[in-house]
């Protein structure tokens, strides 16, 4: 798509250091792709450390970058606002999220993964006032959500873009109340401190956020699951894998291990984020409902 | 259930034939061999603690504490070569690994799932070259009750990432110290410099002879090199790189081809097929094709200080050309293909990895530009379940023929 075009109203592309693939991706969009300012940022991994100062230096490397590119300084200011704009935006966020510990959830996760989605899209202020609009909706209306007593699942693993996926769970008979995923609740629960240093703080509050896969630690991971699957009150995990996703992949057994020591019913999904295969996963997904009703 | 007795029994006896055979006549390739099984063996030493590690770490270090390291890699491709990987991949496999990841990493989580590798005192993985190194690596801690302790390459080489990789090394041999109860002894490691640069002369002498043609190397000669980091720092290292060196140039002197009558020379990218194949000897029997670089085998770094160790470590590390972006990787692949005087170029493609898949196509384009074609294998190196000799052969029957249309 992006070789055709499909990107070409981008100004810039900032890939991650995330895995093998998306170094991979960085190497040849640079080659294929005219997108005028391509940056990768290198987020260390595993011992922390020495990885926040790295990192720091990682985000000045960055913020140079973007200077450069727009002609112009990024001031302390700019910055100071932006990560309180986002910080609001995670607050608000979470303050939606907390609907689904109702029991049926007061939000669907089809339409909160939508909200979700726009935050990638629209300017953080825009979304900021149509998240409080919502919320002040949801606190006078009577829920519109259909009652159900089907069964509550936190869905976790690779990052998934295709809202249709989400719905597709729903309709099955199962609300999704977490999305242990990166472009998922896991994305907004994050807090950047105000400090005399916004770059240090930054970088602290990115590399010690819930861990994905990526970071390799497991047990930080696991035990953040079994937290927001005792908060949510959840009957299930589904842990969905893209195919070819080695940091999602290699972790599958071990974590699946752990989740069940701890009492929690496990269904693990390996699909390419798409439909495609959707019979044959439709069918998983019902034995696993069933069995957890039971 | 098998018992980790075995592995010693297979290195023991491989270094004990091996020995026999030198005693009858030394050749680099069987000095070479015969060290790697040495090092195999020292896993059993109890003067040794053991450190399975993924390849992207100082051996240099460990070498200086009295830790004997083992890249995880290396273990998945000689079970191959044994003819154990099938085994050992069907244990993983059962356990939930996906048949997608790489092979090199299900077969050694396989191998210890079943008890076959002893109990590390340490293990250290590398985000570099892949995160399933890493991954993998940590499964197997997971097996033993025990931790990884990353490294984590900088992907751009700057000063502050060669300061953050150093200051990693140091938290590196904290964490051996207190697992392992060793001190690193410094004028050790200051001398596991001082020979490494002394391997590296002769390595690069290695390498420019074989740019001769025709080629003083045959398509074995050098195969697997990639593991001589597991003897880096040590005399033994010295001695083997010399002994290539005087082979090599006694057959240039002596115009003495590595491969009668080389016909065509080939480059090989990345790793080779790990489980027995004729497919080599078929290249150079019938075909006169001789691979006459492997792009693994490049030396890439410059000469280290020996008073400045763990600086000229972790610099030897970030200028690898796989770490980073991959236009260090093009650029050296393009300049080994000027400088061998390559005919064409055979990239495995490994199944399961992700960090050369992803740039199959810049290899090739990078190789066309200078007018050398490429062929992608599409096969997995270790796992031979599914290998298709058959299929193979003919396309590389059809490269060859094209390459003798060029």
């Amino acid at each position: 798509m992006a070789i055709e075009g499909g990107y070409g109203f981008l100004e810039g592309v900032i890939f991650v250091n995330s895995c093998d693939a998306m170094r991979r991706l960085h190497d040849v969009w640079k080659r294929y792709v005219s997108t005028k300012f391509i940056h990768i940022l290198d987020i260390p991994m595993g011992n922390l450390s020495l990885g926040s100062k790295y990192l720091e230096i990682e985000f000045l490397k960055l913020k140079s970058a973007l200077e450069k590119h727009i002609s112009s300084p990024i001031k302390e200011e700019d910055i100071k606002n932006a990560i309180c704009i986002y910080n609001i935006s995670r607050l608000l966020y979470n303050q939606l999220n907390s609907l689904r510990m109702e029991d049926p959830p007061l939000i669907t996760a089809g339409s909160l993964m939508k909200i979700t989605s726009d935050f990638f899209k629209v300017e953080p202020e825009v979304w900021n006032e149509k998240i409080k609009q919502l919320i002040e909706e949801k606190k006078s209306d009577t829920p519109k959500v259909e009652q159900n007593k089907n069964p509550r699942i936190l869905l976790s693993g690779s990052p998934l873009h295709e809202i249709e996926f989400i719905k597709f769970i729903e309709e099955i008979g199962l609300n999704v109340v977490y999305e242990d995923l990166c472009t998922g609740s896991k994305f907004f629960d994050l807090n950047v401190k105000d400090s005399n240093n916004l770059i240090s703080s930054l970088s602290e509050a990115y590399l010690t956020r819930t861990p994905c896969a990526r970071m390799m630690q497991i047990k930080e991971r696991a035990d953040q699951i079994i937290k927001n699957s005792e908060k949510f009150n959840v009957d299930g995990v589904i842990h969905h894998s893209l195919k070819f996703c080695d940091t999602y992949l290699y972790d599958v057994p071990a974590l699946k291990k752990i989740l069940v020591e701890n009492g929690l019913s496990v269904l693990f999904i390996e699909s390419d984020g798409g439909l495609g295969d959707v019979n044959q996963i439709r069918t998983r997904i019902e034995a696993f409902s069933e069995m957890i009703k039971n | 259930m098998v018992s980790h007795s075995m592995l010693k029994k297979y290195f023991g006896q491989l270094e004990t034939s091996l020995r026999s055979k030198l005693e009858s006549k030394v050749t680099a390739r069987r000095r070479f061999v015969y060290e790697i099984a040495r090092i195999g063996s020292r896993i059993f030493d109890n003067d040794w603690s053991i450190g399975w590690t993924t390849v992207f770490v100082p051996y240099e270090i460990l070498n200086s504490m009295g830790v004997s390291g083992m890249f995880i890699e290396f273990f998945g491709a000689m079970l191959a070569g044994s003819g154990m990987s099938s085994k050992y991949l069907e244990i993983s496999e059962s356990k939930g690994f996906s048949t997608d990841s790489c092979s090199y990493h299900r077969t050694i989580i396989g191998a210890a799932m079943d008890g076959l590798i002893p109990e590390p005192d340490v293990l250290i993985g590398a985000s570099i070259p892949c995160n399933g190194g890493v991954k993998a690596l940590k499964r197997i801690g997971e097996i033993f009750n025990k931790d990884v302790f990353i490294l984590n390459i900088p992907i751009e080489v700057t000063p502050d990432g060669v300061d953050y990789l150093t200051d990693q090394y140091k938290e590196m041999i904290e964490y051996v110290e207190n697992e392992t109860g060793r001190k690193l002894d410094y004028d050790k490691l200051k001398k596991t410099i001082k020979y490494n640069n002394q391997a590296r002369e002769y390595l690069i002498e290695v390498n420019n002879l074989c740019k001769n043609v025709p080629c003083p190397a045959n398509s074995n000669d050098l195969k697997n090199f990639i593991i001589f980091v597991l003897l880096q720092g040590t005399k033994e290292s010295v001695e083997v790189a010399k002994l290539y060196r005087d082979e090599f140039k006694f057959r240039v002197d002596n115009k003495i081809s590595g491969l009668p009558e080389e016909k065509y020379r080939l480059m090989w990218i990345q790793n080779r097929i790990q489980f027995k194949t004729d497919l080599l000897n078929i290249l150079e029997e019938k075909y006169g094709a001789n691979i006459v670089i492997d792009e693994l085998n490049h030396i890439w770094w410059e000469p280290m200080d020996e008073n400045n160790p763990l600086r000229s470590l972790a610099n030897r590390i970030i200028t690898h050309p796989i770490v980073g972006p991959v236009d260090r990787r093009l650029e050296v692949i393009t300049q080994l293909a000027q400088d061998y005087k390559i005919d064409g170029a055979i990239n495995p493609a490994h199944w399961g990895c992700r960090q050369s898949a992803g740039a199959r196509v810049l290899f090739k384009d990078a190789l066309q530009k200078i007018g050398i074609p490429l062929i992608h294998l599409d096969v997995d190196c270790v796992d031979e379940r599914n290998y298709a000799p058959g299929q193979i052969m003919t396309r590389l029957e059809a490269f060859l023929e094209m390459l003798s249309s060029y």
